[in-house]
């Protein structure tokens, strides 16, 4: 389908105006499920222009909690009046015990939680009546219960539950980093045929550690990664997050242009990608709350007069 | 090996620990669930060539805090400015604390915050307003205006206009019910927050914006064309058009009003005119029942 960019409502003037040649817009389907103004209304002029697609971000798949039916049930309301390609969401918990963290949590990657995450998202197809796709988050933390990796993981789920998968080729490089692995062995052991569509997008590298921040541009290990997963899966369509400090559209449109870039230069195989960044300062992250929050959720701000 | 909502639910208590994550740990909350004596943290989190396991985990529990409370100051934008953003935060986290969120969407995050303040607020000195009532009419007022941005509106109808009011016989008047818009919310104030608003808005973020003094004020939220509008009321405006909203008949919305403002009759009788004409080009009312 192309090269596509997060809806986010600080562009909604300047879509509505200018009609970029953009090839898809992904929305936040939390952010449309029930509003009853303006969002909802640009939402539906853009669905008429542009091919739409929904992610979702409180699916909350492998939460020990009970699936929340009325949540899928708003889900599936959208989808019926939106017509999405398809419906995403993430590998992840956001809650239990009845709350939300609104956080896309990691869970422990062992024959169990394969079971429960599985069984789940054939719930969530069932209910839904369409295919879901599902996400590999970032994340911080490796759990000691857990007996194989993210990429075994993600594989099995998608083969066992019969759904696509969403590869965010930033967050394999973050949590790549992030717990001492080779992000190239990610990719490549993924089945590529299940992959209907990748993420890019910017993080924040505190030398230590890198954190999902989707506020500034792709870096070059990234764009190199990215290479290496068109290659194996024939390209499919690609998105540009960015949803802290975000830049005006046509900077947006630009970045994710540069993909057109790394498509043509697959001729030439990638063996493996630096994991060493740029030397980027050490920062403080109790010093600077929104410069640092992973994966910021995009919030919708009211217009008042 | 703990099963998953175990760790989950130990997880959960950790990382929203407002303390952070090592009293997290050593909190009751987690400790029902893992047991775990000081040092022993890597028996549930692995640490990684850089990072230690608290290290690791303190990511999610310094996210969850700041996560929220940017979104709440994006809610609460003129309360967080008057507060001050360190005085925000602490605001934030115990309200976090004591609310936290249950739904699907960020936008019900700060549907209690108004209760909370209300619910936590020092005593007042005296009998009258004081700077926490000025806070929390502000809350109110913000969070009403992110309910109307966003909730059901009129757009996709067509409300009352002069014409249909002209149609209505005269003597079916007084027995005649009015529809309000969905949209429309009244609302009364123990300070003047609504022309605060008004000049924080206009006002650059690091301008001074003095507290006004306590005054009894009145005020109609409305949405047109998807844009949040806000009118000043006068307290018979605000009574009628309450008692409309209610589904009381015309005449006894009026004559209720009368009762209880210091308005002479005749006064009333020459002002409704104006008043039923403003509100039809403000798009209060939708539809008479007759």
């Amino acid at each position: 389908m192309g090269l596509g960019v997060g809806l986010r409502s600080v562009h909604f003037p300047y879509i509505l105006e200018h009609n970029p040649p953009v090839d898809w817009f992904e929305i936040i389907s939390e952010n449309y499920m029930d509003s009853q103004g303006r969002p909802r209304y640009v939402l539906e002029q853009i669905a008429e222009r542009y091919p739409i697609v929904m992610h979702g971000v409180s699916l909350s798949i492998g939460s020990a909690d009970p699936l929340d039916f009325e949540y899928l049930r708003k889900l599936k309301a959208l989808a019926r009046d939106v017509k999405p390609l398809w419906v995403s969401d993430h590998v992840c918990w956001t809650g239990v015990a009845g709350r939300n963290t609104h956080d896309l949590l990691p869970i422990p990657f062992n024959e169990r939680t394969l079971k429960h995450v599985v069984d789940r998202i054939r719930m969530v197809q069932d209910t839904l009546e369409r295919p879901i796709v599902m996400e590999n988050p970032s994340s911080y933390v490796t759990f000691a219960d857990s007996t194989m990796s993210e990429w075994q993981f993600m594989a099995r789920v998608a083969e066992e539950a019969d759904c696509g998968l969403l590869l965010d080729v930033n967050n394999v490089y973050v949590t790549s980093f992030n717990h001492d692995i080779d992000p190239v062995e990610f990719i490549r052991a993924l089945p590529h045929d299940r992959i209907v569509q990748f993420h890019l997008a910017g993080h924040s590298n505190y030398r230590t550690h890198l954190i999902d921040t989707h506020d500034d541009h792709v870096i070059d290990p990234v764009w190199q990664l990215y290479r290496l997963a068109h290659e194996l899966t024939g390209g499919v369509s690609t998105l540009l997050e960015w949803d802290a400090r975000i830049p005006p559209f046509p900077v947006l449109h630009a970045e994710v242009l540069k993909a057109r870039d790394f498509k043509k230069s697959c001729a030439e195989p990638v063996a493996s990608v630096p994991a060493a960044e740029i030397d980027a300062p050490r920062v403080d992250p109790r010093r600077d709350d929104a410069a640092w929050v992973p994966h910021p959720l995009h919030h919708v701000v009211a217009e008042v007069r | 090996m703990p099963e998953l909502d175990v760790i989950q639910r130990w997880f959960q208590s950790v990382v929203t620990h407002p303390a952070g994550v090592d009293e997290g740990v050593e909190s009751a909350d987690a400790q029902e669930l893992i047991v775990l004596r000081p040092g022993e943290l890597e028996k549930v989190i692995l640490r990684s060539k850089n990072l230690s396991a608290r290290d690791r985990i303190s990511i999610y529990a310094n996210a969850y805090y700041a996560r929220l409370t940017e979104c709440l100051g994006e809610t609460f934008p003129v309360f967080r400015r008057t507060v001050g953003h360190e005085l925000f935060h602490d605001f934030a986290v115990e309200y976090l604390r004591a609310c936290p969120s249950g739904s699907y969407t960020l936008s019900l995050l700060g549907d209690r915050f108004a209760d909370h303040l209300q619910q936590t607020r020092p005593p007042r000195p005296g009998d009258g307003a004081d700077w926490a009532d000025f806070l929390i009419d502000l809350v109110r007022l913000e969070w009403t205006i992110e309910q109307v941005f966003d909730g059901p509106g009129l757009e996709k109808q067509m409300p009352m206009n002069a014409a249909d009011w002209r149609a209505i016989a005269p003597g079916a008047w007084p027995h005649a019910r009015l529809v309000t818009a969905p949209c429309l919310r009244l609302m009364s104030f123990r300070y003047p927050v609504n022309g605060y608003y008004t000049r924080a808005l206009a006002s650059k973020p690091q301008q001074d914006l003095p507290i006004p003094e306590p005054a009894d004020r009145w005020l109609a939220v409305t949405r047109r064309d998807y844009v949040v509008h806000r009118y000043d009321l006068s307290l018979p405006q605000y009574i009628l058009l309450g008692s409309l909203q209610r589904g009381r008949t015309v005449g006894d919305a009026i004559a209720s009003t009368a009762d209880v403002t210091p308005m002479g009759d005749d006064e009333l009788a020459a002002a409704l005119d104006s008043w039923f004409s403003q509100w039809t080009g403000r798009e209060f009312i939708m539809a008479a029942e007759l």
